[in-house]
């Protein structure tokens, strides 16, 4: 998942190519286009077995374009959980070997292949699974969440290879097929991949960063994700004696629970700041001229200013980055219509602040539901998340692609409210930078997960060049 | 088949001492010869398992129809009719028409139904299709759901037909095959096939009416008159959705919540009809003059009282037989642990008094989740209302005289309305009055074993019920 910050556009944005930047060959833009369109109409959602299908499409993609075969490995995983269920799915690693010596270590350009699961009856008129192209929009799930990532860095390596580019240390990709559920193809990166992925300095994320333009065009600001919230999930159990339906009792499990998820609803975690949200804030106050921004002056002034934090956490951009954030995704209950329920279960996905650990937050949502009744259990075995350092090279690369495409575009440090890949990375000692190039239109494009996902057509062709300019500056020095 | 409510009453009927005697070590009052045959006939259709899908009710009714024709009912009278229940589900209904010589009357209806509920061998202490005969009873599957009410009727019959009684109107036996599942059997019967079927009223021997508490004192003989009707509603809420680490305001499981506490705080309207002023008038006798009992009186005295009402209401006994009940059965929400739901749906059961419409009811819903909520009827099940059937005086009165003579003088008999649907409701909607009046009894809780585990009758409820219906016959027919 990556974190939106933003996006905008106008028409004018979305029709305007950006002045002196670097721009794609027609035959580029066509190559982009038509890789684009196959990876989303694959659909490589858990538990419908895609992810293989598109891996070696990649795979193809880098060989067709002079990449040896020995060095592009379609690894094939399972992955599975109780909550998200399992899928037979793949990892992609393509490492581009540096010629002759060198003595250093390669930087990892990150991605995931899956995608969530759309619904065509949701949607608003398009098959989530069949890339639309309208009013300057590109139309399908995956198209921000993350296959826009994952095409710019394969398409920036076919056209700096096709161009002559020799890298001066190896770079190597390493695309995912479970981010989005389970993580093990992460997991399996930073452990038992790890030779294989040569043991890399530090990553490169397409699945965090990002551009932003608010809807009246104007610049909302670059990010470089450096930390992440931690995912916890949570689950809520009632359960009952039940009996038949012809006799309600007075207990009732899915009553029970529907007044646990009020409580939850009425809740506000504690504010916090961090180092990495002060310094975004402290970027993202220098935009916000009316009252967003005078209250991210008086949060950043007196960071115990709840009300302050409440109007920032309030705003559609700025939502899950001032505290932790639950929130239920998910009902199961009952076993036939004319049965008094016996079980009753809610899902609670938790995004918590960097440090904090989620069997604390387990014991506060403990102490929100406050009813015996209702048993809260975690979901998995997650581990507080870290932060990375900032490096000076990675964000001056990122700086410099960035404001080639977009001048005066203002770039800060970002916490993710998603989590990633990054994770285990981070947990091995192998910083990760989420710096992908894609920009978008604050709120309004903001549909990673949810309905009518979509991307601005120009955004696609931009990130292909913004991801160039990273390997070039980082790579190429 | 019917509510089980009598353990619940059992369990309420006051501790007078007084030394009952144990009802399944009285004599039967059928003879020798005839608790022979009624025993071969009940062993066999035990042993035959009719349960949906197996294909097997063809072949016990034509072993019923044998029985018919053997006892001298014409060809021409008796017919097997083959329909599809569940897909794929063949089974058949067995319609007999026994004539008047010189009908005086409309005819009479007896109802039952030869299909059964699955039972799995595993499960049970015995092979639940396999006859036996222990400690004073009969077990199987379908010893009291209902194959007692085939044979007694069935058995009444020939027995009358042997003694040559003439009856002064025509009765017909109506046997259908999927009560357990769809009821299109009674659904043709009391349609396409009414021809064969138009009847003043019908008799349902779906289920014994008396029962005893396990101190063996009498609690009642049940007839239900009127069922509410069933109809489940799905209650949908929809949202953009979006990533989970970006929670938006508005969220479909949040507002489904705030729909089911509105849902869990509502009262439906009180209401009396017939069958359950009948039943309360029999319950505030038992209850005395504790606060339920006052309640109850109270509530029947002026209908409009409804405080005395929710007091009935909230006795677990009770529940459900006051008014309209709605309760969430089941929910499902979202598509993604990390995503926000962009639906969340709750189903929702209601059980509607007689003579209320589901559009009612539904409306009802709609007011009390307000616009946020779509509210629509399982499109799998469309309930249709069932009017409450006036109960005939001459019925109560039979049924009366052949408890008190053939079962228990103190076995009272009162009407009932019962909150689950059986084959009844079916003619109900069409016209035809039914009445739930099987003369067989058990011991409750003790034997309340319909659809569950070792499913078994007093041996003497069996053969008992053969007389019973004899004289039901001789008074309703006579």
């Amino acid at each position: 998942m990556r974190h939106l910050l933003a996006a905008t556009a106008l028409a004018a944005i979305l029709a305007t190519p950006a002045a002196a930047a670097p721009q794609l060959t027609p035959a580029q833009r066509d190559a982009t286009h038509a890789m684009f369109e196959h990876v989303i109409d694959t659909p490589t959602v858990i538990g419908r077995h895609q992810v293989p299908a598109m891996a070696q499409y990649v795979a193809d993609q880098f060989k067709a374009a002079g990449f040896p075969e020995a060095d592009v490995h379609v690894l094939p995983y399972h992955t599975t959980s109780s909550t998200t269920g399992e899928d037979d799915t793949a990892a992609l690693i393509v490492r581009w070997r540096a010629p002759g010596a060198t003595t250093k270590k390669p930087i990892m350009l990150m991605g995931h292949m899956d995608v969530v699961e759309a619904k065509a009856e949701d949607w608003a008129g398009t098959d989530p699974f069949k890339m639309v192209e309208k009013d300057g929009y590109y139309y399908g799930r995956g198209t921000i969440d993350m296959k826009d990532g994952i095409v710019a860095i394969t398409q920036a390596m076919i056209n700096l290879r096709k161009a002559g580019f020799k890298p001066k240390r190896d770079i190597v990709v390493l695309f995912t097929g479970d981010e989005e559920t389970n993580g093990i193809g992460a997991l399996n990166g930073a452990t038992q991949w790890l030779d294989l992925l040569g043991h890399p300095e530090f990553g490169l994320n397409a699945d965090g960063g990002g551009i932003g333009f608010n809807t009246d065009g104007s610049p909302a600001g670059a990010t470089m994700q450096t930390a992440e919230k931690t995912f916890a999930g949570y689950t809520l159990t009632v359960r009952n004696r039940g009996g038949h339906s012809s006799k309600p009792r007075k207990d009732n499990a899915i009553y029970s629970l529907a007044h646990a998820l009020d409580k939850i609803e009425a809740y506000r975690f504690t504010p916090m700041l961090n180092e990495t949200t002060r310094a975004y804030f402290a970027g993202r106050e220098k935009l916000e001229k009316g009252p967003l921004g005078d209250a991210m002056r008086r949060w950043l002034a007196n960071p115990n200013d709840g009300e302050a934090a409440d109007i920032i956490e309030a705003s559609e951009s700025e939502v899950g980055l001032t505290r932790t954030r639950c929130v239920p995704t998910r009902l199961f209950a009952g076993h036939a219509d004319n049965a008094l329920p016996q079980l009753a279960t809610a899902m609670i996905n938790c995004r918590i602040f960097p440090g904090i650990d989620p069997n604390a937050t387990k014991a506060e949502l403990e102490r929100i539901v406050a009813d015996p009744t209702v048993a809260v259990s975690r979901n998995d075995d997650r581990v507080a998340s870290l932060a990375s350092p900032l490096r000076p090279d990675v964000t001056a690369a990122y700086t410099h692609a960035v404001q080639a495409l977009h001048p005066g575009m203002p770039v800060f440090p970002e916490m993710s409210t998603g989590a990633s890949d990054a994770r285990p990375f981070r947990v091995a000692g192998i910083p990760v930078y989420g710096v992908n190039g894609g920009w978008t239109v604050t709120p309004i494009d903001n549909r990673a997960h949810g309905k009518d996902e979509r991307l601005p057509v120009k955004s696609l062709y931009d990130n292909v060049v913004h991801w160039q300019m990273m390997l070039q500056d980082l790579a190429g020095k | 088949m019917k509510r089980v409510i009598a353990a619940a009453l059992a369990a309420a009927v006051s501790s007078t001492a007084f030394a009952a005697t144990d009802p399944r070590t009285l004599p039967t009052k059928l003879a020798p010869a005839w608790q022979a045959k009624t025993r071969e006939l009940f062993k066999q259709v035990i042993e035959i398992p009719t349960v949906h899908n197996r294909g097997e009710v063809p072949r016990m009714a034509k072993l019923l129809a044998d029985r018919f024709r053997a006892a001298g009912i014409p060809d021409a009278d008796i017919h097997i009719m083959p329909y599809e229940a569940l897909p794929g589900d063949q089974t058949a209904a067995l319609i007999v028409r026994w004539r008047a010589p010189h009908a005086t009357k409309k005819p009479m209806l007896i109802l039952g139904h030869m299909d059964v509920v699955e039972a799995k061998r595993e499960d049970w202490k015995f092979d639940p299709f396999v006859f036996r005969e222990q400690d004073g009873y009969f077990l199987g599957r379908g010893t009291s759901d209902m194959k007692n009410g085939d044979v007694a009727t069935t058995m009444a019959a020939v027995k009358l037909m042997s003694e040559g009684f003439k009856p002064s109107r025509d009765i017909i036996f109506f046997y259908s095959g999927d009560e357990e599942t769809r009821g299109v059997g009674a659904t043709l019967g009391s349609t396409k096939w009414r021809n064969l079927t138009e009847a003043e009223f019908g008799l349902n021997a779906d289920g014994g009416c008396a029962t005893y508490d396990e101190k063996f004192r009498p609690i009642g003989c049940e007839i239900s008159i009127a069922e509410k009707t069933f109809q489940t509603y799905l209650l949908t809420t929809r949202n953009p959705g979006g990533h989970s680490s970006r929670p938006r305001p508005d969220n479909a499981i949040y507002e489904l919540a705030d729909a089911l506490k509105a849902l869990q705080a509502h009262r439906f309207q009180p209401m009396l009809n017939p069958a359950n002023r009948g039943y309360f008038e029999h319950r505030a006798k038992m209850e005395g003059d504790s606060p339920l009992g006052r309640a109850m009186r109270a509530w029947l005295a002026n209908p409009n009282d409804g405080a005395s009402a929710d007091i009935v209401e909230a006795s677990p006994i009770d529940v459900g037989l006051t008014r309209t009940r709605c309760v969430a059965t089941m929910l499902s929400a979202g598509h993604a642990d990390n995503a926000l739901p962009q639906s969340a749906s709750a189903t929702v059961n209601c059980r509607i008094m007689p003579g209320v419409e589901p559009k009612e009811v539904q409306a009802e819903l709609q007011h009390l989740v307000g616009p946020k909520v779509q509210v629509v009827p399982d499109p799998n099940y469309i309930g249709v209302p069932t009017p409450a059937s006036p109960l005939r005086p001459e019925v109560l009165a039979a049924v009366t005289n052949a408890i008190h003579s053939v079962v228990d003088p103190a076995m009272d008999v009162y009407p009932v309305m019962a909150a689950g649907a059986s084959d009844g409701s079916f003619f109900r909607a069409q016209g035809i009055p039914v009445y739930d009046v099987d003369g067989s009894w058990y011991i409750s809780p003790l034997d309340e074993r319909a659809h569950g585990l070792d499913e078994r009758i007093p041996v003497r409820a069996m053969y008992d019920d053969v007389v019973y219906w004899e004289k039901l016959i001789r008074s309703l027919a006579g």
